[in-house]
């Protein structure tokens, strides 16, 4: 029997490595077991995961919310070969669903194989795409190919990804750069950091596929330092594939020379933006270039250089071993293939989801995502991070594909999936954004650095209680003109989740400046009273008061000061009989 | 290189390949804004001002940063472009701190560049001083004496010790200035064959035709006083005022060509109407020369006289007969002016009657201390209830005893009067001087506000008649300072001259930068090195009381020169030539709109030889690539992230400083006044 434990650093942060040690220290000299590690399969609400396998390699058994304590009874169990002890940690029919219902190229490994191991990736077909594209295609070949599948930058823009390898190829000169952007930034955005973590051969391969079709000798994966295990993990895979003659010179004895490095990120959001990466590269200061002249042309050391990020790259081999028209089938008119989101927020089973376009977003929120925690209703779905839109619940049946995304005002970004739930202030939700937009900015040009510092402001008055008539009208015109004018994307699509607020929850907005939040999320602009006839004179809430802000006596109803209520919600949550009310 | 050949606004501009939109639509006479562009470094595309539209491409394109390409087609002034630089100033403008004309400037009703003409006067060129002043006001001799200075009122060297005395110093160069062999005069512009007829010749007169006649335009002053100078002469004293003063500078406005013709009363000696048909445009600067009453019973009786009417009949020479006791009721400069007069006209007893006390009076106070030291008695809190006759002639006041109530509109506190608590004054004269009125006679034609004041259009000073402006006392809000209706004057002439060249171009105050006058500015200031105001050296109170040679001597030349060094130089060093500005004043913007926190400022030496004022900084972070790419250095650096990003020294290196070769290229290159070049 083999266990496997799910070790991502979503997994790790959940406990996985302690459950790794629990069994560790329990399995004997005697116990047929052997223990092993995989990356992450991308169901990050049943942390830590534990997978048993039968000797064949079958999946017996999938254990999720393992805990250490639970070690005793697993190995039991597996001792036994029994599992009625441990029925409680088996996975639900109904939890099974959420992977069932994906179709999964991009994550194909992603908790299935050892990440840390050459081998295990080798086993599923590993670096195969890379001897066919050798033995049997030339770099124009392989372009058509990806050109026949229609796969797209996933990093957030949708660019026609043979566009950019042909417009490099073309490019004069005889140094050439292939990069990898994996400075994932997005909020809420993680699938780039799994496919790093689980599967860092099939980027490798993607990346050498790339690499050949453009005439590049050197790969630069460019990771953000928040991603420690990313770049371990991506290190050690480097020294495999350099072992057994991937990555050098002269590879699998095809005459073509690849070098790959790793450069790590400071962790600026902007340099998420291509020409910002490469001034970074360069051991600049992150701001964006000007385009054009655009990469393909004068990119790193002002050399011809691709960039694409880390699922664009992971789809790749998949392409040339099945082929382009497979890719092709699935999806819809303008979106081929799937894509991976980060589906997280008030979502009962979030995680990361990987589904041929074309799906609605309902599909997504409510069959695979099982719809909204703790009964509540859904109130919209922010995609694309902070350079996305809101997605309301009238438009839930917007089915996954560039072209409608991009019409609701939202975009598919890189696949961040944030769900809200009635309780989610819209206003508040877009501060939120541009609180991290503006601190992100570059600060070079205008339109951005103070573009946004000023949305921020006046989004901030607004659920300060101090929005005035007007301010909506402002927002729109100061979002319009920084989106025309600013610099780069990051500038360029800031303003977004305000437009986009704007656009289905107006009237939120004009509650506000009113003096009101119905969401009830703005601390300014709610008020806790207590009901008089409700209330029993129980004391609950004068006794967790933090600022004695309730009086009354025993058997007497209360009351709260308004003047000093810091509106925590702790009488709310303390009352027993509804008497505390929240407006 | 390849010749390209592209359209710009309609144009055909022909440029090279390899050449920036930017460069050849400036090459092509095409003036696109831009701050952040620059030919001596490399593409930057920061500020975002230099957009424009082309055609195919849906997105606004940098001009500074984008290679032209033949056949472009592009326009630089559509709606989108205007609207992302009306954007991209008023967010520059909100975050940039700083004054680009110093307060007393914008104090100065007629914008005079007080910090300007200071300077000079410091730096010993009186001449010099005087042609700054002369681009505002063109009678600085005698403005300089009689101007209760609003500019001073917001001198921040007040919040040292005192104001820096600027009338004082205006006075002083103008003085120097008329007793020089050559003193200043403006060339005039080529006639332009129109003429304009300005009715009035007291200060707004003047002023317009000054102006209008450096324009190149015919002028003619029409006035119903025997000389010119309307209040200037007849509103004020000779002791304050001189009339040689007035004379010369009167003269130097008729030695520019305008006719003044004395003596002709509207309406009387020529209709309105075929002064106005003779002339191409019309001034009406008539001012208000009509006392207000008392309002008490009683003032219709003789020996009851008007301020400015007792003022007036004594300018033209004659000598009323006020008696041996004068009351004078009101507190304004009139006041003053008529006491001290029957003063001089040999009254023994003189007393000012006023309703409320000295701090609420609007004269200046130099003047009621000055009255006081000649003599004259305080009335406060009384007022005229009834004026007594004797004999059909005015022989006591009886005087309503006033306390002080709540504040008023005016923010003085009103007085009401005590109950049956009344004081009698035996008096010969009482003098009215509590306001003045227009009395719009023999202008019937033209359209009067409800206060029976002319209406002139604020903006244009344009009266309801067609080719008709008015300005100064007569209009509008009635009655005020002679650098008012400077001030009005010299903007409507500028309207005039643009209406004579066929299209009327409305005054619109520039838009400029204003620093907010905080404590720790005020805090900043005190620390300064003290040096106290200088004082007018003046005649002693009885030997001036007799006579009506002026009371003031003039500054001497080494307390001149100290006073004006105390000047602080608020305005910014860089107004003339500051690009900023430039684009902020390319449309009407409203920074205030999108007002919130300014970005961490501070102002260092750290270079030595530059200082930098990272208040004023816009970031188009020009020294930095100048420094890098034109100097060789890379001293400077951007530092911080968003909004908080600044230029700083790399890493505050001591080493890295000391690297600087004072080239001053960073100053050079920047388009504002955030680096300064140290002497």
């Amino acid at each position: 029997m083999k266990i496997v434990i799910g070790e991502g650093s979503c997994g790790i942060a959940a406990g996985a490595a302690k459950v790794y040690s629990a069994l560790q220290s329990r399995i004997t000299a005697q116990d047929e077991i052997t223990l092993g590690v995989t990356g992450c399969i991308g169901m990050c609400y049943l942390e830590p995961i534990v997978d048993l396998y039968y000797e064949d390699g079958k999946l017996a058994h999938r254990l999720v919310r393992v805990s250490p304590s639970d070690a005793d009874a697993i190995l039991d169990a597996v001792r036994a070969g029994d599992a009625s002890g441990i029925e409680k940690l088996i996975i639900t029919k109904a939890d099974e669903g959420f992977l069932s219902q994906q179709t999964r190229i991009v994550l194909r490994h992603c908790g299935v194989i050892d990440p840390t191991s050459i081998d295990a990736y080798l086993v599923e077909d590993g670096y195969k795409a890379v001897e066919k594209v050798f033995a049997t295609m030339t770099p124009e070949q392989v372009i058509e190919e990806i050109k026949v599948s229609g796969l797209a930058g996933r990093g957030g823009a949708g660019f026609p990804t043979w566009f950019k390898w042909n417009a490099a190829r073309s490019a004069k000169g005889e140094t050439k750069y292939l990069i990898c952007n994996a400075d994932e930034g997005d909020p809420g955005a993680f699938m780039d950091r799994a496919v790093i973590e689980s599967d860092p051969h099939s980027l490798i391969e993607g990346m050498l596929i790339g690499a050949y079709a453009i005439g590049a000798h050197e790969a630069v994966v460019y990771v953000r330092a928040e991603y420690p295990l990313a770049i371990v993990r991506l290190e050690e895979a480097f020294r495999q594939a350099r072992a057994r003659g991937y990555i050098g010179k002269n590879i699998l004895g095809s005459g073509f020379d690849c070098e790959f490095r790793i450069k790590a990120g400071a962790g600026a959001f902007v340099c998420g933006e291509e020409t910002a990466l490469i001034e970074s590269l360069e051991g600049k200061r992150g701001m964006p270039r000007l385009k054009p002249p655009f990469p393909a042309n004068c990119g790193y050391n002002q050399l011809p250089s691709n960039i694409n990020n880390v699922e664009t790259f992971a789809n790749v081999a998949w392409i040339i071993l099945n082929g382009g028209a497979a890719y092709a089938k699935m999806g819809t008119e303008n979106s081929k293939g799937t894509k991976v989101f980060a589906l997280t927020g008030k979502i009962n089973r979030g995680g990361l989801v990987e589904i041929p376009m074309g799906k609605t977003l309902r599909e997504v929120i409510f069959d695979i995502g099982g719809g909204i925690r703790d009964g509540k209703q859904f109130k919209a779905v922010q995609m694309g991070g902070p350079s996305g839109g809101c997605i309301p619940a009238s438009l839930l049946d917007t089915v996954i594909d560039y072209k409608a995304l991009g019409a609701t005002g939202a975009i598919m970004g890189s696949g961040g999936m944030v769900v809200m739930d009635e309780t989610t202030c819209m206003v508040g939700m877009a501060r939120f954004f541009l609180d991290f937009t503006t601190k992100e900015s570059c600060g070079k040009c205008v339109h951005c650095r103070l573009g946004t510092k000023r949305l921020f402001e006046i989004l901030t008055r607004i659920v300060e209680g101090e929005g005035k008539p007007g301010d909506i009208a402002l927002l729109e015109e100061l979002c319009t003109t920084v989106k025309d004018a600013a610099l780069c994307g990051l500038g360029q699509t800031a303003p977004n989740p305000v437009l986009t607020t704007i656009r289905y929850f107006r009237d939120e907005y004009e509650a506000h400046i009113a003096g009101r939040c119905p969401a009830g999320e703005c601390n300014a602009l709610v008020r806790y009273d207590i009901v008089e006839d409700k209330c029993k004179g129980c004391t609950a809430c004068v006794r967790v008061c933090p600022v004695k802000a309730i009086t009354g006596a025993i058997k007497q109803p209360h009351s709260i000061d308004q003047n000093l209520c810091i509106k925590c919600g702790s009488c709310l949550t303390a009352c027993k009989f509804d008497a505390v009310v929240k407006a | 290189m390849s010749e390209i050949t592209l359209t710009i606004n309609g144009k055909t501009c022909a440029g090279h390949q390899g050449d920036s939109i930017l460069h050849i639509a400036q090459a092509n006479g095409i003036t696109i804004p831009n701050l952040c562009a620059h030919e001596a470094v490399a593409r930057y595309g920061a500020c975002g001002m230099c957009v424009v539209e082309v055609a195919g491409n849906p997105k606004l394109v940098r001009s500074c940063s984008i290679d032209a390409a033949d056949g472009m087609v592009i326009q630089t002034n559509t709606a989108r472009t205007l609207q992302a630089r009306k954007i991209a100033m008023e967010l520059l403008m909100s975050d940039h701190e700083g004054d680009c004309v110093a307060p007393c400037s914008l104090s100065c009703p007629a914008g005079t560049d007080c910090q300007g003409y200071v300077k000079q006067i410091a730096l010993g060129d009186d001449r010099k001083a005087v042609e700054i002043i002369k681009q505002k006001l063109p009678l600085p001799a005698s403005i300089g004496r009689v101007c209760p200075h609003p500019c001073e009122k917001d001198c921040r060297r007040q919040y040292a010790e005192q104001a820096v005395s600027i009338a004082m110093l205006k006075q002083f160069a103008a003085d120097n200035d008329l007793a020089s062999a050559e003193p200043y005069r403006a060339a005039l512009a080529a006639p332009t064959g129109k003429t304009v007829g300005v009715i009035g010749g007291g200060p707004g007169g003047l002023t317009a035709a000054y102006f209008l006649a450096l324009a190149g335009h015919s002028v003619t002053i029409y006035d119903a006083m025997p000389k010119m100078g309307g209040m200037l002469r007849y509103g004020i004293p000779e002791y304050r005022l001189p009339k040689k003063v007035l004379d010369s500078e009167i003269a130097a406005i008729a030695a520019m060509g305008v006719t003044m013709k004395n003596d002709v009363k509207i309406g009387k000696d020529v209709a309105f109407d075929d002064l106005r048909k003779a002339h191409d445009a019309t001034l009406v600067a008539i001012g208000a020369w009509k006392s207000s009453a008392i309002g008490c019973v009683g003032e219709e009786l003789p020996g009851v006289l008007g301020g400015i009417d007792f003022l007036r009949a004594v300018a033209l020479g004659g000598k009323p007969d006020i008696g041996k006791r004068v009351a004078v009721v009101g507190g304004g400069n009139t006041a003053m002016d008529a006491c001290r007069t029957a003063v001089r006209l040999g009254a023994e007893e003189v007393y000012v009657v006023y309703r409320r006390t000295r701090n609420e009076m609007p004269a200046e106070d130099v003047e009621i201390t000055e009255a006081m030291e000649e003599g004259v008695t305080f009335k406060f809190l009384t007022n005229p209830a009834e004026i007594i006759g004797k004999d059909g002639r005015a022989a006591a006041v009886k005087l309503q005893v006033m306390e002080l109530g709540e504040p008023d509109a005016s923010g003085r506190r009103s007085p009401v009067p005590v109950k049956d608590k009344f004081e009698y004054l035996d008096v010969d004269t009482v003098i009215g001087a509590i306001g003045q009125k227009v009395s719009p006679i023999g202008f019937e034609e033209i359209a009067l506000n409800s206060r029976g004041i002319i209406a002139a259009d604020e903006h244009t000073y344009r009266t309801s008649l067609e080719g008709v402006f008015a300005v100064g006392d007569a209009t509008n809000k009635g009655a005020s300072i002679a650098i008012e209706a400077i001030g009005e004057a010299n903007r409507a002439a500028g309207v005039i001259d643009s209406y004579l060249k066929g299209a009327m171009a409305a005054f619109a105050e520039p838009f400029v930068s204003e620093r907010a006058v905080t404590d720790a500015v005020k805090a900043m200031i005190a620390e300064k090195p003290k040096a106290a105001r200088a004082t007018m050296p003046q005649r002693a109170p009885e030997a001036r009381k007799h006579d009506f040679a002026e009371i003031n001597l003039g500054l001497a030349e080494e307390v001149a020169r100290a006073e004006a060094k105390r000047c602080l130089e608020c305005g910014c060093h860089d107004y003339h030539d500051c690009k900023l500005i430039e684009c902020a004043n390319l449309q009407e913007i409203h920074p205030e709109r999108v007002a919130g926190e300014k970005h961490e400022g501070y102002v260092e030496q750290a270079l030595g030889c530059i200082e930098r004022n990272q208040n004023k900084c816009i970031l188009c972070n020009l020294c930095v690539r100048t420094c890098d790419e034109v100097a060789g250095k890379a001293i400077l650096g951007l530092v911080g992230r968003g909004f908080k990003t600044v230029i700083r020294p790399e890493f505050h290196d001591p080493a890295v400083i000391a690297d600087c070769a004072n080239c001053h290229k960073c100053a050079d290159a920047c388009p504002t006044g955030a680096l300064k070049i140290l002497k």
